[in-house]
């Protein structure tokens, strides 16, 4: 049963400090049950944001709504949210029983309910029988669970996540990717989360918001961000692309720089600077002559090709700049030689018109 | 008759403003200011109030029965510092702070080097039996020195069965320098013990490697990274041996005034109130300047 | 030619081996006698002091047989006695005062940004800069004032004793204690806090719960710091001390002065041991913290050294 009010309404939040406006106005709405992620390059306002839904830092100006409610200023333990701190903060002092407990015994949870909501959360995360451990005896993984289940215990209606998984190896946070979108799942809570890595936030939202300079740029799925970017920043941020420059030409048609026409739709207006953006794996690449009639192409010389394992990065120098092209590695296949002549081509419709 | 319904209390907060975000931030400067409130007035009161007083006092005069007066105020104190006795006073106790920093220095540099290169077991054992002197008292340290230096002290016993006769180093400038550098040289090393335990040891190798003698890579690499803790072992033995007060009174004569002395004679015996107070004002511009320096040189914390 | 050289260079080479070992052990033998004559330099006085506490001649520097007789006389001495108690009240009544004050300035200025804090900062440090004469100094003129003053407006004729040694102290312990409890919190988390806060601690619960077992280590370095140096003090207590009460070191500094007495030697031994039973309790504290550090070296040695001359 999801609510049909917003789990997190943001409405022309701003926060300043000084001269500096950390985050400039923005609107945001977080739906129940959303495992939503804030992303951005380091300063972009996203830690920021999650601070303020928390309630560490107050908002300049602006409307912040939990379930419809207002709480933009109240203090943090006023708020039905909690958070899981980037390195966890958890209390050296306490032992994982009592770090999960603290929140309850803030508000004053009876001792026997009290017990059985800290066991309850233990088991939650995968850590029964480790009660009694300081968290400088836990590895990595057990501390952020141990966050977890501090953050949880509590039944918060909105659960922050501040880099939640900055702190781990890349193994261990493959892992914790996928755990932690089974644990959302499992208990139904509202997800915030902060992250500035891309993949992790494609693999394990339902939504992304793409933050810079303390503005929202795009708010979308993880298929609409990748395929359909708003704009320059969110095409070059979220995953790999080449970036033709060009103008805006008709409807349907941008001249690049070197004057060669392009069939790709946009809404700009004529005579906007644009950039085509092609994604390396949409890309295809054929001996000169060979490209599929119909396609757009571009012709230019290989000059590089990298092994990665399941792929080959190609380097195709074009008169004017270089374009990526990621082909799936199969040994059987002959590949163009470094030095031939090629063309780069795509499916009509394969590229995205981004503007600034 | 039925009370009037109260409204109930309002629950949602309203949404956030400029405004509410400055009261916010006064609340929490307040909050600030009130927890820092009862220390800040204590040090008015019984630091800050004081140090003005004798401020205000080294400006007075005093009157024909000697008594510090407000009349004729002026730099009467301080032209007299310039005085021949005063100026003495000033230089002796000068050069004995820096003799005792001197000796100190030279006594602990190799110590604290040596404390480096044992394991860190024996360091740590090292360490506690430097830090127990470190920690106990002061004025007993001191007086130990009386039995041992005296005329009919160790010393004196041992020359004596030597044949060489009896001697008495007490009350002179020597007794002073042996009693600070004994009560200071643990502040000489524990500072430079801790920043040459800092120093990568591969760098000594590393200059070892690259053809530097023994002498030469003490003076190209240790000693330069050593110099943070070289300034503030210095500073720490300096300041206070400069304005050294207990060790000449129990160690030093008559002809071995200090200015630490001096500045108490002017007030208990002498009764020069004035003077005294612009002593005590110069001696502690000196010692301001020193921590600037401390500073300076990256001295993390006093 | 290369038989000659191959003869040749290993010989030499060991030569310069060899030159190379002596003179590092030479270095290192140099090195390792210094430091036994550090120790014997730091033991030697006081080892003697302990040995002729026991001798039996008037004298203090001469062996006349073995007696606990100082001993006796100084549990029989009743203006030591005072002295001790003065001196024990004091430490105790300006530790506990000072580090209330000193904590929560600590914290004050570590944590919060308010009109004045620079001043405030300031004035904290400046106790442990200030020359141990000019704060001595400082009260000796203030008290003066102070009393004038109080008996000008209300005819009260105070004196200086319990009271104003204990004020004096408080003045520079405040900042000793601050100074620690301030290099433990700026180590330490702040996210902590905001944990706390964000787990429906209030403000003061948080401080409680959180803050406050954090530099607890702090400030027990802190409290060991102050007990330690009203323990110690003679100049500062000596000018703010009068004829109702006197502390111990300031009465066996006025002792020393008058000429040295075997008694001195008993009184002596007896401090040293308090103060050596200290630094182990601090030593075992530390410890049995799993090595919590009692506060930045720097700062311990500056107020043992600024509060000793």
């Amino acid at each position: 049963m999801t609510s049909p009010v917003p789990a997190v309404g943001i409405a022309g939040i701003t926060k300043r400090f000084g001269d500096v406006t950390a985050v400039d106005g923005i609107d945001l709405e977080i739906g129940d049950g959303e495992f939503f992620a804030l992303l951005g390059p380091s300063g972009c306002g996203k830690t920021t944001t999650l601070r303020m839904i928390a309630g560490l830092d107050f908002p300049t100006m602006g409307s912040l709504k939990i379930f419809g409610e207002e709480v933009g200023t109240l203090p943090p333990n006023k708020r039905p949210v909690n958070t899981v701190f980037q390195a966890y903060a958890l209390f050296p002092h306490m032992n994982v029983a009592d770090n999960v407990s603290f929140g309850l015994k803030m508000q004053k949870v009876e001792r026997a309910e009290r017990d059985r909501r800290v066991a309850e959360a233990v088991g939650l995360v995968q850590l029964g029988g480790m009660e009694g451990r300081r968290p400088n005896q836990l590895s990595g993984g057990q501390q952020q669970r141990v966050a977890l289940a501090r953050a949880l215990v509590n039944r918060p209606k909105v659960l922050l996540l501040d880099e939640p998984l900055g702190a781990l190896d890349l193994k261990l946070r493959q892992e914790m990717q996928l755990e932690l979108k089974a644990l959302q799942r499992e208990v139904g809570i509202t997800f915030v989360f902060v992250t500035h890595d891309q993949e992790e936030a494609l693999t394990m939202s339902d939504r992304i918001a793409v933050m810079h300079e303390g503005r929202l740029l795009q708010v979308g799925t993880p298929e609409d961000i990748y395929q359909r970017p708003a704009n320059r920043f969110v095409a070059d941020f979220i995953g790999r692309t080449n970036l033709l420059e060009g103008t805006v030409a008709s409807e349907s048609e941008v001249v690049l720089s070197n004057g060669m026409r392009v069939q790709a739709a946009s809404e700009h207006d004529f005579g906007t600077k644009v950039a085509v953006s092609l994604r390396p794996e949409q890309a295809f690449l054929y001996r000169r002559g060979d490209s599929p009639a119909g396609w757009p192409s571009i012709d230019g010389v290989l000059r590089e090709v990298t092994y990665v394992g399941n792929a080959l990065v190609h380097s195709v120098a074009v008169d004017w700049i270089s374009i990526e092209v990621r082909t799936p590695y199969r040994s059987t296949e002959v590949p163009p030689q470094v030095g031939d002549e090629v063309s780069v081509c795509w499916e009509p419709g394969g590229v995205t018109v981004v503007a600034d | 008759m039925t009370l009037a319904a109260v409204p109930p209390e309002e629950t949602t907060a309203g949404a956030a403003t400029p405004e509410f975000e400055r009261a916010a931030a006064r609340a929490e400067s307040r909050r600030g200011f009130l927890i820092a409130v009862p220390a800040y007035l204590y040090l008015i009161v019984f630091f800050a109030v004081p140090l003005g007083i004798v401020f205000a006092y080294s400006f007075a005069n005093r009157n024909r029965f000697g008594e510090a007066v407000f009349t004729n105020i002026g730099f009467d104190a301080y032209r007299r510092l310039a005085e021949p006795i005063v100026r003495d006073i000033l230089f002796r106790s000068l050069w004995l702070a820096l003799l005792t920093t001197g000796i100190c220095l030279l006594i602990g540099y190799p110590f604290s080097y040596y404390l480096t290169t044992r394991s860190s077991k024996v360091r740590n054992i090292l360490l506690v039996f430097v830090m127990i002197p470190f920690w106990s008292n002061f004025l007993v340290r001191n007086y130990a020195w009386r039995v041992i230096l005296g005329k009919d002290g160790v010393i004196s016993r041992i020359t004596d069965f030597l044949g060489l006769g009896e001697v008495e180093i007490l009350f002179t400038p020597s007794a002073v320098v042996l009693g600070l550098v004994y009560g200071f040289l643990p502040f000489m090393i524990l500072p430079l013990y801790a920043s040459i335990e800092r120093i990568e040891m591969s760098l000594i190798e590393a200059g070892r490697d690259l053809y530097a003698s023994g002498w030469q890579s003490f003076r190209r690499i240790l000693f330069p990274l050593s110099k943070p803790g070289v300034i503030a072992g210095s500073i720490l033995v300096f300041v206070p041996s400069l304005g050294a007060y207990v060790t000449p009174e129990i160690l030093g004569g008559a002809k071995t005034t200090l200015l630490g002395s001096y500045i108490v004679t002017q007030f208990l015996t002498a009764r020069n109130w004035p003077v005294g107070a612009s002593l005590s004002f110069v001696l502690m511009a000196v010692m301001l300047l020193a921590t600037i320096v401390y500073f300076r040189a990256g001295g993390r914390n006093l | 030619m290369t038989a000659v050289g191959d003869r040749l260079l290993p010989g030499a080479s060991v030569a310069r081996v060899g030159d190379f070992a002596r003179r590092f052990s030479l270095t290192r033998g140099a090195l390792a006698a210094n430091a036994w004559f550090v120790y014997l330099f730091f033991y030697a006085p006081i080892a003697l002091l302990v040995v002729f506490s026991f001798s039996a001649d008037r004298n203090v520097g001469r062996w006349g047989g073995f007696t606990l007789g100082w001993y006796d006389d100084f549990i029989g001495n009743t203006s030591i006695q005072n002295a001790i108690w003065v001196s024990l009240r004091v430490a105790l009544l300006s530790t506990v005062i000072s580090v209330v004050l000193g904590t929560l300035a600590a914290f004050a200025i570590e944590r919060f940004r308010f009109r004045g804090r620079q001043a405030f900062d300031a004035l904290l440090y400046l106790p442990i800069i200030i020359p141990d004469v000019t704060m001595a100094v400082m009260m000796l003129l203030f008290f003066s004032e102070f009393f004038d003053l109080l008996n000008l407006l209300f005819g009260a004729d105070l004196r200086k004793g319990f009271a104003s040694i204990t004020v004096s102290h408080i003045a520079f312990n405040i900042s000793f204690v601050s100074v620690v409890v301030r290099a433990r919190l700026a180590g330490m988390d702040r996210r902590l806090e905001e944990a706390a806060m964000d787990l429906y601690a209030s403000r003061w619960k948080a401080f409680r719960h959180v803050t406050l077992p954090q530099i607890a280590p702090g400030v027990a370095g802190g409290a060991l710091l102050a007990l330690t140096l009203s323990l110690d003090d003679v100049v500062v207590t000596q000018f703010a001390s009068g004829p109702g009460a006197t502390t111990l070191p300031v009465y066996v500094f006025g002792l020393i002065r008058r000429g040295v007495t075997p008694l001195i030697n008993s009184v002596s031994v007896v401090m040293l041991v308090a103060s050596v039973g200290l630094v182990l309790l601090s030593l075992f504290v530390q410890r049995s913290r799993g090595g919590g550090a009692v506060g930045p070296p720097g700062a311990v040695a500056a107020g043992r050294s600024r509060r000793r001359s």
